[in-house]
């Protein structure tokens, strides 16, 4: 019997799934050849989370057509989430920008212009700015979801021309607090480890995470190692919401919200008290600190002693028993390998740093790191928030290949690679994003280069913040692909392409860049982001009169931007930034990324060693070739991070530290926040793919049954969330999930009764300044049955 | 009408049972299972919107753990968009959708 193209089509995604599981269907192969013809399958990332899973685009006619994962990459094996296989609709989406759009006054309706006009303009305000104020008065705010060759770009005319580190990043709302972490207790930023250790761990410790909804494709790893061996592989969860991640835990622990310090604390106490620590390995690779001052174990364990299981269950809230944390600690200490793994829940707090370090304890006390199924793993949450951002130089006090901007040695060795002169780069840091939109709020930033990402919506009380990108003597250029409720406090709106409709690399999680080339036109006339600062710094130059930015763009004059443009940006970054850093890349050239499956992890300071791979674990000798180059004794880990010059793991002694906000009589709730399966970020882009919309149309308050008994709260009434800050109204959910006392909101919503971001606070970290999105204290009250409600994008 | 190839997976002891259940949805081929709980399907439906609702409803079954989605071919709305027709369900959202059932928040 005849079969049609469509019959084709269903046997080659059986085929498809079946070899993801090694299943042997009864369907002949030549199906998948029947189904391609006429379809290029183009290779790249995913544009969504910090998994970065491979995944191919299909193309017919020079329109996208599909999505399917690799399944010969190392980072998902074929697996796509939901969010994943949609986010290409956004290629071909009538919302999409097309033309620059200018207005004088934020009072006044944009027009469109072209790109000669725009350009100008964008130009000339910055110079305006800048000899009204130098390089204090501009700034860039830039984006974990820009390619690495973009934020490279930007910061080095922000820095080499401009002489401004008003460099920053979305990444600091969510990844500051890990870089902390991981460069005060390993000295080093960036895991081990990575992704291959799921698959090898006897015990996983989810902590802040998650990660069922947020990174559904490692969680299906987790799941399937779970599933595989239930008698040998134990699942912690510790989280004060019992989540989707829950499902598979063989225990949660929930606790009353910013306690888990006290937690961490007590298993190490535990870990102490009964002999399960790594002797051995601390005595050969550890430091104690305490502040300033190197102390020792018996000052450690007298430290961690106070934090007994029975008093942290009191301080956690009685949620768990003190065997609960012995039983975990003993799970966690002598399992033949523990992964743990974190998210915001430990980032996006005011001892975020402590969190991380106190996990990292934890690691380094049972000396489970280095060895496979072993590791202190941070996931990411944005795509290139790891490539771009913290290797690239896009915050205010690191330049690229981790280089701390007020290190002199450091500068200078950037300022020669660019050929600018000795000294043009301001030694002090610029301000952090909290400290740059007060800048903005005063007025003492007259441009800001906002790009693709929405600040209006995603810093945290963002109402006051809101108020200086309102002002009118604040001139805001926005680059992106759909317009945000950002775009619209901007003077300047610039359309860019997508992703698939320019090439360029994302640094995932587990220290590993991709390529993803260019496959598809833009629509319009939306353009690249290499090409719009290379176009804009030249203009800016000469208004200037300034040659030292057109030296900045020199080696990048007249190429294509489609490819030729981002792989000698590419080149410039990992041949001259990346060399001899710990995150050397200069084996991953384009010629090399472009033949992996799944990319290169570094440092891969060789092509012959990247094209292996690269390195899978750091600091780790006959593994990671720094670790033999940099090699100073005989042991087997070389711990050659940059921040640690004794060059050994460093164990903090941090104590319980309260949140800046917990609940009294006025405000007498916890609220957290957080991201939902179907959404990304501000939903600019999946709110205007229906059916992800459909799915999750508005965000709505999780609620402990208890609480919404006392409250008088039934399943989908109206409830206020008001905090000292802002108001939020939006339906209700009632089911255990959130421990008592503490409600949970979805921060995608755009729709200003349910901006979640109007409530929350913005204290920060006094190390990371990273803020304490994840808690704060709201008043919740009823205010009617259940209403119909209309989803808002802008 | 999008084609997908997905990899449900749900505890080993309840693959039968599962299996029968997802049987009765007329848009879900299941096309094998095996010892470990993966059980691999295809959905053919009418719309993006369609696979979408059944993904999430088969993820709220209380024996289903995870909806592994590997292959997605929309080729026929491409094709359409390309040719300049308008869809059922367009991209975009100019409008507001119906307001959700509240039973759905419950």
């Amino acid at each position: 019997m005849a079969q049609s193209r469509r019959d084709f089509i269903k046997k080659a995604a059986a085929l498809s799934a079946a070899s993801y599981v090694s299943m042997k269907l009864p369907i002949s192969g030549s199906n998948i050849a029947k189904a391609d013809e006429g379809v290029i399958w183009h290779r790249g990332s995913c544009r969504l989370c910090g998994v970065g899973c491979r995944v191919e685009l299909g193309v017919k006619n020079g329109e996208p057509m599909g999505l399917r994962g690799v399944s010969d990459s190392r980072t998902n094996y074929g697996y796509v989430c939901m969010k994943g296989m949609h986010f290409w609709k956004c290629m071909r989406h009538p919302d999409r920008l097309t033309m620059p759009l200018y207005r004088k006054s934020k009072k006044e309706s944009f027009k469109e212009i072209s790109w000669d006009q725009a350009l100008d303009i964008a130009a000339s305000e910055f110079a305006e700015a800048h000899k009204a104020g130098g390089g204090s008065a501009v700034a860039y705010y830039g984006s974990g979801q820009a390619l690495t060759e973009e934020t490279y770009l930007f910061q080095k005319i922000m820095r080499g021309g401009l002489q401004s580190n008003n460099v920053e990043g979305n990444p600091r709302l969510c990844m500051a607090s890990a870089v902390g972490g991981y460069l005060t207790s390993f000295g080093a930023d960036e895991p081990i480890g990575g992704y291959s250790d799921l698959e090898k761990a006897h015990c996983f410790f989810i902590i802040g995470s998650n990660t069922a909804e947020a990174h559904p494709v490692l969680f299906r790893r987790i799941m399937r190692r779970k599933l595989d061996n239930p008698n040998d592989v134990k699942v912690i969860n510790v989280d004060p919401r019992v989540s989707q991640t829950s499902r598979i835990a063989d225990k949660h622990l929930q606790f009353k919200p910013g306690t888990d310090l006290a937690l961490l604390n007590s298993m190490a106490h535990v870990i102490i008290e009964e002999n399960l620590f790594d002797d051995d390995f601390l005595t050969k690779y550890t430091t104690f600190k305490s502040g300033k001052e190197t102390v020792d174990f018996d000052t450690y364990k007298t430290q961690v002693a106070k934090y007994t299981p029975e008093e942290t269950a009191k301080i956690c809230g009685d949620a768990f028993s003190p065997e609960d944390v012995r039983e975990v600690a003993r799970w966690f200490a002598t399992s033949k390998g523990t992964v743990s793994l974190w998210t915001m829940g430990l980032n996006q707090r005011k001892r975020g740093v402590w969190a991380n370090n106190l996990v990292h304890n934890l690691h380094i006390l049972t000396g489970q790191l280095m060895k496979d199924g072993a590791d202190s793993l941070s996931l990411t949450g944005q795509p290139n928030a790891c490539g771009g951002v913290r290797e690239g130089g896009g915050l205010c006090h690191i330049l690229p290949g981790h280089r701390p901007v007020a290190n002199e040695k450091l500068r200078s060795q950037v300022e020669q690679a660019w050929g600018v002169p000795a000294g043009r780069i301001p030694p002090k840091p610029g301000l952090h994003t909290m400290a740059m939109f007060s800048a903005v709020n005063e007025a003492k930033i007259k441009a800001i280069w906002i790009n693709c990402t929405s600040p209006v919506q995603s810093l945290p009380n963002c109402n006051l913040y809101n108020e200086g990108m309102d002002r009118d003597d604040v001139f805001i250029v926005c680059t992106d692909i759909f317009h945000t409720l950002t775009t619209q406090k901007a003077n300047l709106v610039l359309p860019t392409s997508f992703h698939f409709e320019k090439t360029g690399v994302y640094g995932c999680t587990e220290r590993r860049s991709q390529i993803t080339k260019k496959a598809i036109s833009s629509p319009g006339e939306a353009k690249p982001e290499v090409w719009i600062i290379r176009e804009w710094a030249s203009r800016l130059a000469d208004k200037l009169n300034d040659p030292i930015i057109t030296q900045c763009i020199k080696p990048f004059e007249g190429l294509e931007e489609g490819y030729d443009l981002p792989k000698a940006i590419w080149n410039e970054y990992s041949q001259k930034l990346t060399a001899h850093r710990d995150n050397d890349l200069r084996g991953a050239t384009y010629e090399v990324l472009e033949q992996m499956a799944d990319g290169v992890q570094w440092p891969a300071p060789t092509e012959e060693f990247a094209l292996t791979g690269g390195t899978v674990k750091k600091f780790v000798k006959g593994r990671d070739p720094m670790a033999d180059s940099e090699s100073k004794d005989d042991l087997p880990y070389q711990f050659y991070g940059p921040a640690h010059p004794d060059r050994k793991l460093w164990i903090w002694l941090r104590d319980q530290a309260d949140p800046e906000e917990v609940p009294d009589s006025e405000y007498p709730f916890y609220l957290s926040t957080g991201r939902i399966v179907d959404h990304w970020h501000t939903m600019s882009m999946t709110g205007r793919i229906p059916e992800l919309l459909r799915a999750n149309p508005y965000a709505y308050v999780e609620i402990n049954p208890k609480d919404a008994q006392k409250l008088g709260i039934k399943p989908g009434d109206m409830v206020e969330l008001k905090s000292r800050r802002g108001v939020n109204i939006m339906p209700a959910k009632v089911y255990e999930g959130p421990v008592e006392g503490m409600v949970f909101a979805y921060w995608h919503d755009q729709h200003e009764d349910r901006m979640i971001n109007k409530v929350t606070k913005d204290a920060f970290d006094p190390g990371s300044k990273e803020p304490e999105f994840k808690i704060c204290a709201v008043q919740v009250k009823r205010v009617s049955g259940p209403k119909p409600l209309k989803p808002f994008i802008v | 009408m999008p084609i997908g190839g997905v990899v449900i997976t749900c505890r080993a002891a309840h693959r039968n049972a599962v299996v029968r259940d997802l049987k009765h949805y007329s848009i879900l081929e299941v096309h094998g299972a095996d010892d470990k709980g993966n059980i691999v399907a295809v959905i053919d439906s009418q719309t993006s919107e369609e696979m979408e609702t059944l993904i999430d409803t088969i993820n709220k079954h209380e024996h289903i753990l995870n909806v592994g989605m590997t292959y997605l071919n929309t080729e026929d709305e491409a094709e359409k968009m390309a040719r300049g027709e308008k869809l059922t369900k367009p991209f975009g959202f100019r409008k507001p959708l119906e307001p959700p059932d509240t039973d759905e928040l419950k």
